[in-house]
């Protein structure tokens, strides 16, 4: 005990260093989650507040509104990991393929670019886009197809979620495949060829096998932030026509919370939310451990 | 090479539109930006080239108050919170990652523990307004001043650098803060860069703490005006505080100049790109960010 001390006697630079560290952390972290048991209290502007058990859950888990704003975040994630996922997969085998080093980095400097705008940016981009008169509609015409107002449309906003996020994180999402794809050593290739393999085949037997465990890692690591749904997106691409549509947790702890000051009853979707991924994030980071080696940290 | 090649070239197509399919959208709003007002409705939701040229979206975006002072606004907060989060983040990953000392288990499992568990958003702002920090640029510069993903990335790095080193600098006396500055942050320029570029990126682009934060108009950062402009479709707080005549209100299209404002908040971003192509792809293979 007496050298322990001593050592962190010692060692007090050290402490010192890491003392701005540990005091954030506690301040803006740990003391907001703590206060999270608002979710078993009302909210009193003077005063303490009262605890009142499981009333916010109750009220909740009856709400139609709550109902469907899990239905939208679990409809809009389902979405997203189907039609969004596997596309950085291709992307990065189609521009492996690509031989010359210029056209390479074309493609990938211009794909990796909307990763790097804000969801406000990306919105002001999609809006003049997909109004009646922008670029896609312009298309249907001449098509001979009628325009539509994407933007207020609830049939068609889902799909606008997932193709304004499929066009911010496509390009740059291929990065760790097209690492993984650089790390395979370039005498299989070689030995493909000889034995007359086509690039299909080669595609087929040697790139894709090799991409398998990095494809598997992000697959399990991404429904670990399954309840998340995109926040930022839909805040940003909501309006009164469609909020019915792609309204989702995150959103309604905003609106609810902040916009109607029912912070307690917020806190308590908040919780809830929170509790869910939690686990989703413990289960695939030890699914994920467990299967390929590589975990959430 | 085999000369020509039928799936070279369709994948080669292929790439080629979904190049487009990122740039059209983007170069639309420039070349609507630079159009002649008069003749804007002329130009194809398609088009990449504008109708006449005229910079008149951009001196009126740019004389007026309100985002002219939001981008000075945004120049300073992600000027002083980078450099908070930097000198925070790399004091801490030498510590974690180069000292050995009692209670550092402890240290990373909590750590580690901050990042499966998100606070609300709610108790954060309830938190901030406890300590009188609404409406202030700190509750901006404060909130997430480090990013625990950035922390292992940075520890990473400062793993790579030889020991012989440091043993060398403790033999002649130096203590741990004389190594991290004169040693360790020398030595690790490129990880420095890169955590600058994710850090600033990330304060360039933060709209959603200064909406809830910021209060007053003249605070808010560049992000928060765009989105009351171009998300909100709010055009009279876009123009209040400007002396326009008639005429030249009448002649204005609100389109194009929320695609001027658009343009101006991309353009910092632009001027990095290739930086950001260069440290950022690094980091992110090397340390998996995913966000």
């Amino acid at each position: 005990m007496r050298v322990k001390l001593k050592r962190m006697r010692e060692d007090w630079v050290i402490y010192f260093m890491i003392l701005p560290a540990i005091v954030f952390f506690a301040m803006f972290h740990v003391i907001p989650i703590i206060e999270m048991k608002l979710a078993f209290q009302n909210y009193r502007i003077i005063g303490e507040n009262t605890w009142v058990g499981l009333k916010h859950f109750e009220i909740l888990f009856s709400s139609p509104a709550f109902k469907d704003v899990l239905w939208n975040t679990v409809i809009i994630s389902t979405m997203k990991i189907i039609f969004i996922f596997p596309i950085p997969v291709v992307l990065s085998l189609l521009i492996n393929e690509v031989r010359s080093g210029t056209y390479r980095k074309y493609v990938q400097s211009i794909s990796y670019l909307p990763h790097f705008l804000s969801w406000v940016v990306i919105a002001g981009i999609w809006i003049s886009f997909l109004a009646p008169d922008g670029g896609v509609n312009i298309i249907r015409n001449f098509f001979q197809l009628p325009s539509i107002d994407y933007m207020t449309s609830k049939e068609h906003i889902r799909w606008v979620i997932v193709f304004s996020e499929m066009w911010r994180s496509a390009g740059w999402d291929s990065i760790l495949y097209i690492a993984a794809i650089m790390k395979i050593s370039p005498s299989l290739y070689e030995a493909a060829k000889l034995d007359g393999a086509s690039t299909l085949q080669q595609m087929r037997f040697i790139t894709l096998p090799a991409l398998a465990s990095t494809v598997v890692t992000v697959f399990i690591l991404n429904l670990g932030f399954f309840m998340n749904a995109g926040f930022d997106q839909v805040f940003n691409l909501m309006n009164d026509s469609v909020i019915s549509k792609i309204d989702i947790l995150d959103t309604y702890v905003y609106r609810i919370g902040l916009l109607n000051g029912q912070y307690a009853y917020a806190t308590a979707a908040s919780l809830f939310k929170g509790v869910i991924g939690l686990f989703l994030i413990l289960g695939t980071h030890f699914f994920s451990k467990k299967m390929t080696g590589k975990g959430v940290w | 090479m085999r000369g020509f090649s039928w799936s070279r070239t369709i994948i080669y197509g292929f790439l080629f539109l979904v190049t487009l399919a990122v740039l059209i959208p983007v170069l639309n709003l420039v070349a609507m930006s630079f159009s002649d007002p008069e003749r804007v409705s002329e130009l194809s939701g398609l088009g990449i080239l504008p109708k006449g040229f005229s910079l008149i979206n951009y001196e009126i975006i740019l004389s007026n108050p309100l985002i002219l002072r939001s981008i000075g606004n945004s120049i300073f907060i992600t000027i002083v919170g980078t450099c908070l989060n930097l000198f925070l983040t790399a004091m801490s990953a030498y510590v974690l990652a180069r000292t050995d000392f009692i209670g550092k288990k402890i240290v990373l499992v909590f750590l580690i523990a901050i990042m499966v568990f998100e606070p609300s958003m709610i108790t954060e702002y309830l938190f901030m307004r406890n300590l009188g920090l609404l409406d202030t640029y700190a509750s901006l510069i404060l909130y997430k001043a480090i990013n625990v993903y950035y922390l292992f990335i940075l520890m990473r790095f400062f793993k790579e650098i030889p020991m012989s080193l440091i043993e060398a600098a403790r033999i002649d006396g130096a203590g741990h803060f004389k190594i991290f500055t004169s040693i360790v942050l020398p030595l690790s320029k490129p990880a420095l860069a890169t955590l600058t570029l994710f850090y600033g990126v990330y304060h360039w682009n933060e709209y959603f703490r200064a909406t809830i934060y910021i209060t007053s108009q003249e605070k808010w950062p560049l992000q928060v005006v765009l989105r009351q402009f171009v998300v909100t479709q709010d055009n009279t707080t876009m123009l209040q505080g400007m002396n326009m005549s008639p005429e030249l209100l009448a002649s204005l299209d609100f389109g194009s100049l929320q695609a001027g404002t658009i343009i101006i908040a991309v353009i910092p971003l632009l001027l990095l790109y290739p930086l950001i192509l260069k440290y950022f792809t690094k980091g992110t293979m090397d340390g998996g960010e995913k966000d």
